[in-house]
């Protein structure tokens, strides 16, 4: 052991405690005042689990009156139906677009343009989305209306049953730069022998995907599923800006709730309620991910 | 410049005399020495040596010599003023209607101001983190009425009841801002939300007519038909929507005073008729959802796509408050039809507070009393758009198409908005539900329900 590491390992408090002393203030602090806040009544007093109660029953959160009927469920569950078709919708297609770009010239500039939609503000994302979905306006709405879809070709952010839609539709354009960006930084990293090879032992594409590709991958898709659902889950700026939650509740999601408790009814020991269900939620999801990244 | 160096000079040469002879009065009064007078003579003397010497020197002073001592003397003016800073909702060509009366009042006052955006709705995410941090965006805020009646009492807003003149504006424009007899904001201009708006030149050319103001509900369905035929889509009424919803309440608003008279909108901002009565629903079940069923159009966004839709005869009507006098290319193109015997219409005036937080108190004050008198309301309604809430801005000070708005209201009971004036949870509900209501009317029963859970 030389003396380097010896003076390092002496000082690892010193070099930690900046990161430490912000992380405390900065994320512990705000995590367990939120906590404390969502046991507390405007007016200060302790109330227990009755501000969950009351939250949770509220049909803007959890509405399964409407089930299998729908929209709308409550932000709870458009949160997890945007999980479900925004993940996988994203995700398939950044991968994709990372293959089909692989070995074709002057692919960065196809990707830049791609990735455009991660470096757009999100605010900026939920007004283009808005125009994209209008009838007679939007790209989509055209697009439909030629192929003689009634139905798809009026604004799409104005109907209950496809405003939640066009925001996740919407999302994906906006995401899919993320997933197609690692996933190139990842198949950058795949030897060519090992495609060679296969091509050698006569290993169709599909074959080589399975075989190679997707499996070396693998630790990329844990960035990509852990970054994917957080993001889907404090989704807001785009809901806000392209449909206010609406209509009719059609398409709000959870931290579009926690704003309005907080900023719309004043209601900021609800607004907490909503914030430490978010903070489970994306632990529960996190979490597991992270042990076994780690464990890796 | 030589009378200009004249007029210096002798300034120099009257405070030179000024100070001596302050010396001399102080050697004789206070001293009452003649060793004294003999000193001040003295001093007397080097005074009027140095003033020599000083207009020797000031002989060779240049004209930019000059302008640089100005532009110091300027510049130090100007850091001992203090500024305030104004928030406001007005951007684009509204803020530039807006400017001319802060610089008006800096003109009037001395006292600097700076305008900053910030629309109410971004301004209800942002004050309350500003109160509860003892601050806030500007010295003088316009905001919603009842944000500011709510917050007053709360203590971040200042009581101004001293500084409120009532018998100067308008009957009861000061409800919305005040909490038993305590006033907490201001009322600079407002809007009135007449009816449906529509391109003369479009009617013109059609050959259409205005239904009369006492025309029956089949006259006005007949008239909404020829509209229709006439417009590009085939539809008469495009919708104007926002990111927060409120001009398909306007439209709402506008529905139930007319078929439920004036009383029915204070019922419903006092909370003693619900949602669910008879009254409300037969109104718009019978009058309001037939016409969503082929006369309105999808909501659009009300400041892009609706506006421009409409001004190019894609449709016949746009339901909107006078503002939209300021919006259009030319504004005497425009007509106003309010729904057949109409008693009563919403005018909506735009509040504005001081918070407590403020670090020029007394410059927001004044500041404020400006804004509600009729000099700066005289500024404002002169450009378009707005209506003020002084008493004494005559109708002459109007341009032509506000004072058509204003022939419009004669007779008529002018009322608060509904939403406004409720605010909260409310407020938030009924843009919502109304924004479902339009595309799915059959779901009537469901958006009276959610609005009674929420109605005062």
């Amino acid at each position: 052991m030389g003396m380097g590491k010896i003076t390092a390992r002496k000082n690892f408090p010193l070099f930690f405690s900046p990161a430490l002393i912000l992380i405390l203030f900065l994320v512990v602090y705000p995590i367990f005042q939120t906590l404390y806040l969502s046991f507390l009544s405007s007016s200060g007093e302790f109330v227990g689990l009755s501000n969950y109660s009351e939250i949770l029953s509220r049909k803007d959160i959890l509405n399964l009156e409407g089930f299998p009927k729908w929209p709308p469920l409550g932000a709870l569950i458009h949160n997890a139906i945007w999980i479900l078709i925004h993940l996988p919708l994203s995700m398939f297609s950044g991968l994709a677009l990372a293959i089909i770009l692989r070995d074709v010239k002057g692919s960065s500039i196809i990707k830049s343009i791609i990735f455009l939609g991660m470096v757009t503000p999100l605010i900026v994302g939920g007004i283009i989305l808005q125009y994209t979905f209008t009838e007679r306006f939007g790209i989509i709405t055209a697009f439909f209306d030629t192929l003689g879809f009634e139905e798809l070709s009026r604004t799409w952010t104005a109907y209950p049953n496809t405003a939640l839609f066009a925001l996740i539709f919407g999302s994906v354009w906006l995401w899919t730069g993320f997933s197609m960006i690692i996933y190139s930084a990842g198949l950058a990293t795949i030897p060519k022998e090992y495609y060679e090879a296969a091509k050698i032992d006569g290993a169709g594409p599909f074959k080589t995907f399975r075989r190679i590709t997707f499996p070396l991958l693998r630790p990329l898709n844990i960035v990509v599923i852990t970054m994917t659902v957080l993001y889907d889950l404090k989704i807001f700026d785009i809901v806000f800006m392209a449909t206010g939650g609406g209509p009719g509740k059609a398409s709000t999601v959870l931290a579009f709730e926690m704003w309005l408790q907080a900023f719309r009814y004043s209601n900021f020991n609800g607004a907490a309620v909503i914030a430490t269900l978010l903070t489970l939620l994306t632990s529960v999801v996190t979490i597991p991910l992270i042990r076994y990244m780690v464990r890796r | 410049m030589t009378t200009k160096m004249e007029t210096v000079i002798a300034v120099l040469v009257i405070i030179a005399i000024i100070t001596s002879a302050s010396s001399l009065w102080y050697g004789f009064t206070v001293v009452g020495d003649v060793s004294k007078l003999t000193d001040s003579v003295a001093d007397l003397a080097g005074s009027v040596a140095d003033l020599a010497t000083a207009v020797a020197e000031f002989k060779n002073t240049t004209e930019a010599d000059l302008a640089d001592i100005v532009d110091r003397v300027t510049a130090v003016e100007a850091s001992l003023t203090p500024t305030i800073t104004v928030v406001g909702p007005w951007s684009g060509a509204e803020m530039d209607a807006f400017l001319p009366v802060l610089e008006r009042f800096e003109a009037l006052s001395g006292i600097n101001t700076k305008y900053r955006v910030l629309r109410a709705e971004d301004l209800i995410t942002l004050l309350p983190a500003q109160f509860a941090a003892g601050t806030a965006p500007g010295d003088v805020i316009f905001m919603w009425g009842w944000y500011i009646k709510e917050n007053g009492p709360a203590g971040h807003i200042l009581n101004v009841t001293d500084v409120v003149d009532e018998a100067d504006s308008l009957v009861g424009v000061y409800d919305q801002v005040k909490v038993d007899d305590t006033i907490y904001g201001g009322a600079y201009t407002g809007k009135v939300k007449p009816g449906f708006w529509y391109r003369k030149s479009f009617f013109t050319a059609n050959g259409l007519t205005p239904p009369a103001t006492n025309a029956t509900w089949a006259e006005f369905l007949t008239f909404l038909g020829d509209v229709a035929a006439a417009s590009g889509t085939g539809i008469p009424i495009v919708s104007g929507t926002g990111d927060v919803g409120w001009p398909l309440s306007d439209i709402t608003e506008h529905f139930l005073i007319t078929f439920g008279g004036p009383q029915l909108q204070r019922d419903l901002i006092a909370g003693t008729v619900d949602w669910n009565s008879t009254q409300v629903r037969s109104i718009l079940e019978d009058r309001l959802v037939p016409l969503l069923q082929g006369n309105f159009s999808d909501p659009l966004p009300w400041d892009s796509t609706a506006i421009t839709s409409w001004w190019a005869g894609d449709y016949g009507l746009f339901f909107m408050g006078s503002w939209i006098t300021g919006m259009v290319d030319d504004p005497d193109d425009l007509g106003v039809i309010p729904l057949p015997n109409s008693t009563g219409l919403v005018f909506a005036a735009d509040y504005f507070f001081i918070p407590t937080y403020t670090e020029h108190l007394e410059e927001a004050k004044e500041l404020f009393k400006f804004l509600t008198s009729a000099e700066a309301q005289r500024l404002q309604v002169q450009v378009g758009g707005h209506i003020a809430t002084n008493v004494d801005v005559d109708l002459v000070w109007y341009p032509d198409v506000d004072q058509m708005v204003a022939n419009v209201t004669v007779g008529k009971e002018t009322l608060l908005d509904l939403d406004d004036t409720i605010g909260g949870e409310f407020q938030s509900t009924f843009f919502d539900q109304l924004s479902l209501l339009w595309v799915e009317p059959d779901k009537l029963d469901d958006v009276l329900a959610a609005l009674d859970a929420v109605a005062p």
